[in-house]
């Protein structure tokens, strides 16, 4: 079996920026053991390096990248092998499940040509009889059954694949020359928690199995957590913690761990309902005495009456994405959508701000139902506003902060002086010295800054009810408690409800007042969100829970009956 | 602080951001050598065809005021010789400069025009507008540009506004592409969607979000065709289809090949106006190149 | 979309159930296809016919240019031309005609359009598919391997060259071409598609046809191949930075592996599309190049009906020309769909 040693390990980037030649260090003197059969888990924001670390086992690091210190893999340092050995390295001996199987199987062929070709390229020695073309079928079929894909599925092409199929193809291929070490560099980032869940648990089931090592790479503690016993913690290069899984989850040290593990709270555990580092709602279970509530009327704002939408899909006919929705949302509180993708919410999200027209049903607004006259929807768009999921993606790179903001009231042709109004939305967003920000565009702020200048763009209006469809999902953990603080904060100061469109049950319990369960355009479950989510009715619900941490099990670990419907349910995670 | 102080104050810093921006893009351009070399040599070709009447009257070209020998080869006093009329070549070429120039500019401008608003129009309308538009692109993309452009030009009859028009139609479905695909990419993006929560109209959105971004693609795919607007102005006069009384330098290389210059040997009278129209072109196809590269950092080194 | 509980899709033992439907869909999205040609080639039909009525100009007056024709003559040639007739009138002459394999009657040769074309098409294909072929193959080897060695010295002159050849107008280079190796050195025919008056047959026929050729495809291919060269290295430059070819070196396959293997086979997809779309302008070469070097093809046609002027000649040589490249750019749909699997599911 095989050893991995990084001893102080420095990796720069050489890159041409506007004020001449720089070198970035994207590693920066990381040393760590990887001993035979162990796992661990590398975590960190992006940026941190750890993707970088990763690649170089294998030195696939591009021409303008330099390694210094000493990478072994065995008793052989990477950064001196000969081509032809490193070749015959890659993939014999260490293998790597790419982030993002979407992009990481050729698009033109075959997928099981593409676990194939691993073979022809290294059918030497013991492995010589994969020469053989009936020898090659055998050995692909063994791996497809042994990633619960039946054999058929490889003669599929990427695209006809669903996301958490194309992941087990790669894990097929990862497989394929029996490597003794598996990197898998953010393996289920794209996923649904449930495939997610199903995905990982393959994976390690599969290096148990095989007594091999695994490097896990993620942005996502839990997931860590549920499959490495050691986990290693790197920001900006270096390594600021490391540890058993267990201990770094529910004992983190270092503020950058503490941050990335608030991420993922513990649901049921009181110390962090309603609250957050930052921000403690006055009505929360482990409130500062004394904080007294603002009382809010508690009026219906936005509603759903039997509301239906269908869209034709190619092929298989019509699609029910939102089937028959009654939903109510009031005033001064927030309401979690939760779901996994594809589950119609995002679609219901768009329906009730009036970007989709539903196919049946209606959506009221204080009792009286939207119109999509041009005229009654900009009345309406001036009272819901909507928060995007991706915020680099939601403000136009060319306008600067102050044109994003003003952009609202100049379409309302609001009174009042501009830039008071502007000032005074980014304060609200707490983004002080809204001056300060003014001129600035959004390439220049971090991904936490640019979603509050969304949600300041939003408050500019000063609408009565929000939408927000999975506000944290693309941010980076540090930040994501901030931005929930703010929504939270926002509801209880100035009343202002929000419906927030969430796969993450973690979010659910840090600041929403009632959840709504969403399962294939229907929904399933709602209620409080003690009631639900500590006390699940509906098998969905249950489902969605076993996959983050609660009260019983405080590191998710995807349970034995999950796994036997995991063939079952990959196959439909839906194919994007 | 008072509404039109508050004003001012907005207008500055957008003024000084664009300007910054203006710098910033000269920099990156200029830091393409073979896009500055391109540059140059354009402004100075421009500048000489637009002084050249200070240096060379019209009546250096008047054929009844001719003093040199017809078909003279390159001498002191005729630099490039003379064509078969006993006229300068260097005189014709510098005068020809300025149709050619002109007839490329003119018919890119309607091509872009053309292109950008259909192409736009394509992205952003649905429905019956955007698969009509698409047609007539997809048409005018596969049809024969030049063999339609011959066929305009013949019907309305030869002269320097038909090349132009004939040019232009038959020239912009290319630009309308490739605006269209920018405009979905545009449009795809979720700060569409937060304009259009945040009750923007389709004006709105085009004017605001759409046109911005399309204009620089715009404006370096207008340097690019310049330069096969010459070509095609070139190819359109040597065919016969230019006005006959102008002088560009198709129309030049055209006479050559009419009064036998070209079979009997005159090579300074083939030779010069040709070599002009690759230069020139040459220049505006590497502005336009860096051009893109400025826009596009993804596209350096191509 | 997601139905994440249900059952049906992945029954074991009931393999290849959720194949997509290759059969069907491929009928629709040639349907598809081939009505969007359709409706191209209908447009050609009307402009051919409109152009010719409607825009400012009158084709007698444009005839009689430069002619001692007088105002009566004038008239008899319009009655004569049905030029006369009501509009809607001569349409229907013009479909009728059409349907039957017409495209009217030429004033200066005196014989039906299609008799002219019909003899000319045979030697515009052989020129340009000739041309065409060779700058395929050249500009997409050339353009992997510049793309592949970006930066280097080979790619440098590649490129350069490219942009060179891209700028220069085709007739002129092909006046060069004859001047040089034509009138000056006589290592080729001047002109024309065989030797005039040549009595041979068999393989020295075939032998002076190719001396007659050498210089028109030399003209096409160095104005053409560039080209398809900067779209070659464009696309591959593209595909270079693709996840999957990581995957593939991580694999480990030699580079020249992970290029023919991988990246080129991408590379191609947009490649061939676009080789498609500039079949117009191999047209356009065509028109100029059998100009210079009078060779017998479609283009020479247009190009004497354009001198005449000979207006049906030139509708019909538009609408022949226009017809061949939308049916080229019909099979190229086809084409593509059986190179980028992606399109068969859509």
């Amino acid at each position: 079996m095989l050893r991995l040693e990084f001893r102080d390990v420095r990796i720069t980037y050489t890159t041409q920026t506007a004020s001449g030649r720089g070198e970035i260090a994207a590693v920066d003197g990381v040393s760590l053991v990887v001993e035979p059969g162990s796992t661990v888990g590398l975590a960190g924001e992006s940026g941190c390096g750890k993707s970088t670390l990763a690649v170089s086992v294998l030195r696939l690091l591009p021409a303008n990248a330099k390694v210094e210190g000493k990478i072994l893999l065995g008793d052989e340092n990477v950064s001196e092998l000969s081509w032809g050995r490193l070749r015959s390295v890659r993939w014999t001996e260490a293998s790597i499940v790419f982030q993002g199987a979407m992009h990481s199987l050729n698009p033109v062929r075959k997928v099981r040509d593409q676990i194939a070709e691993a073979l022809i390229i290294h059918a030497k020695g013991v492995d010589a009889q994969y020469k053989q073309e009936s020898a090659r079928t055998a050995r692909v079929n063994e791996l497809l059954e042994q990633v619960g894909l039946p054999k058929a599925k490889g003669l599929s092409y990427p695209h006809e694949l669903s996301g958490g199929q194309k992941q087990r193809i790669m894990i097929a291929m990862a497989l394929a020359c029996d490597p003794d070490l598996i990197i898998a560099d953010e393996p289920t980032t794209a996923l649904d928690v449930v495939v997610q869940a199903q995905v990982l648990d393959l994976l390690t089931a599969l290096v148990r199995d095989r007594g091999l090592s695994l490097i896990m790479i993620s942005h996502d503690l839990s997931v860590l957590a549920a499959t490495c016993e050691r986990i290693v913690v790197m920001q900006e290069g270096r390594i600021v913690e490391q540890g058993p899984s267990l201990k770094i989850m529910r004992n983190p040290q270092h503020p950058h761990t503490q941050a990335l593990a608030s991420a993922f709270p513990v649901i049921g555990d009181l110390s962090s309902r309603l609250k957050l580092p930052t921000y403690t709602a006055p009505n929360a279970p482990h409130a500062e005495p004394g904080a007294a509530s603002v009382p809010h009327e508690s009026r219906p704002a936005l509603a759903a009456r039997d509301l239906s939408v269908t869209f034709s899909a190619r092929g298989s006919g019509a699609v029910r994405a939102v089937d028959s929705v009654n939903l109510t949302c009031n005033t001064g509180e927030i309401v979690a959508l939760v779901g996994q993708s594809g589950s119609g919410k995002t679609t219901l999200a768009r329906t009730l701000l009036g970007l989709q027209k539903p196919t049946s049903g209606e959506v009221l607004f204080e009792g009286t139902p939207l119109s999509h006259k041009r005229k009654a929807l900009k009345v309406y768009r001036r009272a819901v506003q909507f928060v995007l999921q991706d915020p680099t993606a939601a403000l136009n790179p060319k306008h600067s902060v102050y044109e994003a903001v003003a952009e609202g009231p100049r379409l309302h042709k609001l009174d009042g002086d501009e830039r008071d109004i502007v000032a005074a939305a980014l304060a609200k967003a707490e983004l002080n010295p809204p001056e300060k920000f003014f001129t600035a565009i959004p390439q220049e702020l971090s991904g936490g800054q640019r979603q509050r200048v969304v949600i300041a763009g939003a408050l500019a209006l000063e609408p009565e009810f929000l939408v927000a469809d999975e506000p944290v999902a693309s941010l980076d953990a540090s930040v994501r408690a901030g931005v929930l603080a703010l929504l939270l904060k926002l509801k209880c100061e100035l009343g202002l409800g929000a419906l927030v469109i969430t796969h993450d049950l973690g979010l659910a319990w840090n600041i929403a007042d009632r959840v709504v369960v969403m399962y294939q355009g229907r929904i399933v479950e709602e209620g409080p969100v003690e009631e639900v989510l500590l006390n699940p009715q509906h098998e969905y619900t249950r489902r969605l829970l076993s996959v983050v941490p609660t009260r019983e099990s405080p590191v998710a670990t995807a349970g034995a009956p999950l796994r036997e419907q995991a063939l079952e349910n990959d196959a439909q995670d839906g194919v994007r | 602080m008072s509404a039109p102080a508050a004003q001012g104050k907005r207008i500055n810093v957008a003024a000084a951001r664009r300007r910054q921006r203006a710098v910033e893009v000269w920099k990156e351009f200029a830091s393409n050598r073979a896009g500055l070399t391109g540059l140059i040599i354009l402004v100075f070709v421009i500048a000489l065809a637009a002084l050249i009447p200070l240096f060379a009257p019209p009546s250096v070209l008047d054929v009844t005021q001719v003093t040199s020998p017809q078909n003279d080869p390159p001498s002191l006093e005729n630099p490039l010789g003379t064509d078969p009329a006993g006229r300068s070549v260097l005189a014709l070429l510098i005068w020809g400069a300025r149709i050619s120039l002109v007839v490329g500019f003119a018919a890119t401008l309607v091509s872009m025009l053309i292109g950008t608003v259909v192409g736009m129009a394509a992205g952003h309308f649905t429905g019956a507008t955007q698969a009509v538009l698409m047609r007539i692109i997809d048409f005018f993309l596969v049809v024969p540009g030049l063999v339609l452009a011959i066929v305009l030009s013949s019907v309305i009859g030869p002269g320097v506004a038909t090349i132009v028009v004939a040019i232009g139609v038959t020239s912009w479905a290319g630009t309308a592409r490739l605006v269209r695909s920018q405009t979905l990419t545009v449009e795809s993006r979720p700060y569409i969607e937060r304009a259009w929560a945040l009750g923007a109209g389709d004006g709105h959105v085009i004017t605001k979000h759409v046109l911005p971004a399309v204009m620089p693609l715009v404006l370096a795919n207008t340097t690019l065709t310049v330069g096969s607007a010459i070509i095609a102005e070139s190819t359109l006069s040597f065919l016969g289809l230019g006005d006959p009384s102008s002088i560009s330098w198709g129309a030049m290389l055209k006479s050559a090949l009419d009064t036998g210059a070209a079979t009997g040997g005159y090579w300074w009278y083939v030779m010069p106006p040709g070599l002009a129209i690759v230069v020139v072109v040459l220049c505006f196809t590497l502005v336009g190149r860096a051009l893109e590269s400025v826009i596009n950092p993804t596209l350096r080194g191509r | 979309m997601s139905n994440a509980l249900s059952t049906q899709d992945l029954v074991p033992g009931d393999h290849g159930t959720d194949e997509p439907p290759r059969a069907s869909s491929w009928l629709k999205y040639t349907a598809m296809k081939a009505g969007g040609a359709l409706i191209s080639l209908i447009m050609v039909v009307l402009l051919g016919f409109f152009a010719f009525r409607i825009l400012p100009g009158d084709p007698v007056r444009s005839l009689a240019d430069g002619r001692r024709v007088s105002v009566e003559q004038m008239d008899i040639l319009r009655e004569q031309l049905g030029l006369n007739d009501p509009l809607l009138a001569q349409f229907w002459r013009y479909l009728t005609e059409l349907f039957q394999g017409q495209l009217g009657y030429s004033y200066t040769y005196n014989e039906p359009v299609v008799n002219l074309i019909a003899t000319r098409i045979g030697p515009t294909v052989l020129l340009t598919g000739t041309a065409a072929i060779i700058s395929v193959v050249l500009g997409l080897w050339l353009g992997q391997r510049a793309a592949w060695r970006r930066g280097s010295l080979f790619d440098k002159t590649q490129t350069g060259l490219a942009l060179v050849f891209w700028s220069v107008p085709t007739f002129w280079l092909g006046l060069l071409l004859l001047l040089l190796f034509g009138g000056g050195l006589q290592w080729f025919p001047t002109g024309g598609l065989v030797t005039a008056g040549t009595t041979e047959t068999g393989l020295p026929l075939i032998w002076d046809v190719i001396r007659h050729m050498t210089l028109p495809v030399i003209t096409m291919v160095a104005v053409v191949y560039a080209q398809y060269l900067m779209v070659m290295r464009a696309s591959l430059l593209e595909e270079m930075t693709s996840d999957y070819l990581m995957t593939a070196r991580a694999k480990g396959l030699r580079e020249d592996e992970v290029r023919t293997k991988h990246a080129v086979p991408n590379a191609l997809l947009p490649t061939v599309t676009l080789i498609f779309l500039t079949l117009g302008g191999l047209v356009g070469g065509a028109v100029t190049v059998e100009t210079v070097f009078s060779w017998p093809g479609l283009g020479y046609l247009t190009f004497q009906a354009l001198s005449a002027p000979d207006f049906p000649l030139l509708q019909g040589t538009f609408v022949v020309f226009s017809s061949i490249v939308i049916l080229m750019n019909f099979f190229a749909d086809l084409l593509y769909r059986v190179l980028d699997p992606r399109l068969r599911a859509a």
